[in-house]
């Protein structure tokens, strides 16, 4: 289990992880989410005691990183997986972080296996890694200790569609063991599928934290709505804008309205005489939940700037 | 802690002594390591050699048998140390700089998250490995130097030995220092130039001018002092000063080492 209680960091002027308090619990995947530059790797950062929090605190199975004498044997974590010596061997990058913590050779060479790194792989200097080989060099090096949590930061970059699905696989084995399993992403789609439970943050403060299915329950249900007749898209468009809910022409025939069931929209058109060529209700995907969520919270946001969301 | 935990074989060596391994592994793991070392031997044997010729040329009596002139082995040792000892303390020097170049300090620090353990570790390491490499310097430096010398050479066997084992011991500690100025630093070149600058630029400008007060402030420095312990001077101090002065060196820059890295973020 992960603590966060109030976990804040600056860096000069600038806010990266902002009052953080969640409760990361095991045996379940937690997806942590949000989108560049919204703090998910100082806060792995600080769960890991490489940055100290300038306020606040990050505890692991209820101690502070630094306070842990062979630490791997309770928090694996991928973090930087480009981060080994240009001349050192893979094999030998996980050799001594074994040997640190009295990890024996053996469960070098198993861990090894388990990434799917062969002998040859694993002899190569650091210089000759591609991204994906330093990827599964990063999650062996999480799974030494076999620690009862684990932190995995960007897991699938560089990795192909194949390494992404062993990812899914292994992070849901890992929490169907009991452990506690955090993977942050900047990709929605990805964390649809591999979380139960998700963190999301924008601007390092915390937007949500619920279950999968509750996030996508909550991103606003839409109903798209198809009217032949020009006059009559008019006519419903502005009996619509009279129930407080969003409409957004998505065409020349068609409107996208948030916040009415389908069946309102349906009672609505009839009483108006409307004729309807379809009317479907639209189930968000997490990516649009997450737009939903953080739209406020975007660090670069492309065009105008919006203010920011209130917490 | 979890069940988990529970299930894993229990004895596991103090974290200490798995540091010490790690850093082991690291060491011997990476070429550079080896390209240092022969570089430090054959610097040693050019050096020795050429102090040797100079010892020869220099010399203007044309008996032998009187000893004026006749300079001792250890002595030839202990001068090529000038320039040699960049070479060793690069040992101590990268065994840091490069943890920061490569961003591998991270895992380093996630391995042993205690800042002080990672460089007690990283000093013992790179002590144990320097003064071994001393010794071996010594050697080859004899080696060089003795046929070279021939009669106007003296070496003593207890001398001899003494100045081999003074020199590993200086250039263990100046490898220590090095360790604890780039954890600080950070760059290696920047290091470098700090380490030019406390063992021998500031010094030779404070002793230039010869005035008492800024050359008793140079014998305070580091490269001074164990010039002081390596030649056994009886003046301004004893050599065990110098060698405790040198020491004090090493372990301040250790613990200047330490609060930085716990200070900042990795």
């Amino acid at each position: 289990m992960i603590t966060l209680r109030g976990l804040t960091k600056r860096f000069g002027p600038a806010t990266a992880v902002d009052d953080l308090t969640v409760d990361i619990l095991p045996g379940r995947v937690t997806g942590f989410l949000g989108p560049n530059g919204a703090g998910k790797s100082t806060t792995m950062r600080m769960i890991l005691g490489l940055d100290r929090p300038t306020a606040g605190r990050a505890l692991v199975d209820g101690r502070p990183y630094r306070e842990l004498r062979h630490p791997l044997h309770t928090v694996g974590a991928l973090l930087d997986a480009g981060a080994i010596h240009p001349a050192r061997s893979g094999r030998a990058h996980l050799l001594a972080a074994a040997r640190s913590n009295g990890i024996p050779r053996r469960r070098v060479d198993e861990v090894l296996a388990l990434v799917g790194l062969d002998e040859r792989a694993a002899a190569k200097p650091g210089r000759m890694l591609s991204l994906g080989m330093g990827q599964r060099l990063g999650i062996a090096g999480a799974l030494l200790g076999d620690p009862p949590v684990l932190l995995f930061d960007e897991p699938v970059n560089g990795l192909d569609p194949d390494g992404v699905r062993w990812i899914r696989q292994l992070a849901r084995s890992l929490a169907d063991q009991g452990r506690t399993v955090l993977v942050s992403s900047h990709l929605m789609s990805e964390m649809q599928q591999a979380a139960d439970q998700l963190v999301v943050i924008g601007r390092g403060r915390l937007i949500t934290d619920a279950p999968v299915a509750e996030v996508l329950a909550g991103g606003a249900a839409a109903v798209r709505v198809r009217v032949p007749q020009p006059s009559g898209l008019a006519a419903l468009a502005a009996r619509l804008a009279g129930e407080a809910v969003t409409v957004e022409a998505d065409g020349p025939d068609e409107l996208t309205v948030t916040g009415l069931t389908a069946e309102r929209v349906g009672d609505l058109a009839y009483d108006l005489g409307v004729r309807l060529h379809e009317l479907t209700p639209v189930t968000p995907s997490l990516e649009q939940a997450f737009m939903a969520l953080t739209g406020g919270s975007v660090e670069y946001a492309a065009g105008s700037p919006q203010p920011e969301a209130a917490r | 802690m979890s069940a988990l935990a529970g299930t894993r074989p229990a004895p596991r060596p103090g974290a200490l002594a798995g540091a010490v391994a790690a850093e082991w592994t690291k060491l011997w793991s990476v070429r550079s390591t080896w390209w240092t070392m022969l570089s430090a031997v054959l610097l040693t044997a050019a050096t020795a050699g050429q102090l040797a010729i100079y010892a020869d040329n220099a010399n203007t009596n044309d008996d032998p048998a009187d000893d004026r002139g006749v300079v001792t082995l250890g002595s030839v040792l202990i001068d090529s140390l000038e320039l040699t000892q960049y070479a060793v303390l690069a040992l101590g020097l990268l065994a840091v700089t490069a943890e920061f170049g490569t961003g591998t300090l991270r895992t380093t620090l996630r391995c042993t998250p205690s800042r002080g353990r990672v460089l007690l570790a990283k000093a013992a390491v790179t002590a144990a490995v320097t003064f071994g490499l001393g010794l071996l310097l010594g050697a080859v430096g004899a080696l060089v130097a003795a046929p070279v010398l021939g009669e106007w050479g003296a070496a003593p066997a207890g001398g001899t030995v003494r100045d081999v084992v003074a020199s590993a011991a200086y250039l263990a500690l100046v490898s220590v220092l090095a360790l604890g100025l780039g954890a600080v630093l950070r760059s290696a070149v920047l290091t470098v130039i700090v380490l030019l600058a406390v063992l021998m630029i500031v010094p030779l400008s404070l002793q230039e001018p010869g005035i008492a007060v800024l050359t008793r402030i140079a014998d305070a420095f580091p490269g001074v002092a164990g010039g002081h312990f390596l030649a056994g001077d009886g003046e301004p101090y004893p050599p065990v000063v110098g060698l405790l002065l040198l020491a004090g060196w090493a372990a301040a820059a250790l613990a200047a080492g330490r609060a930085a890295l716990r200070r900042r973020d990795a």
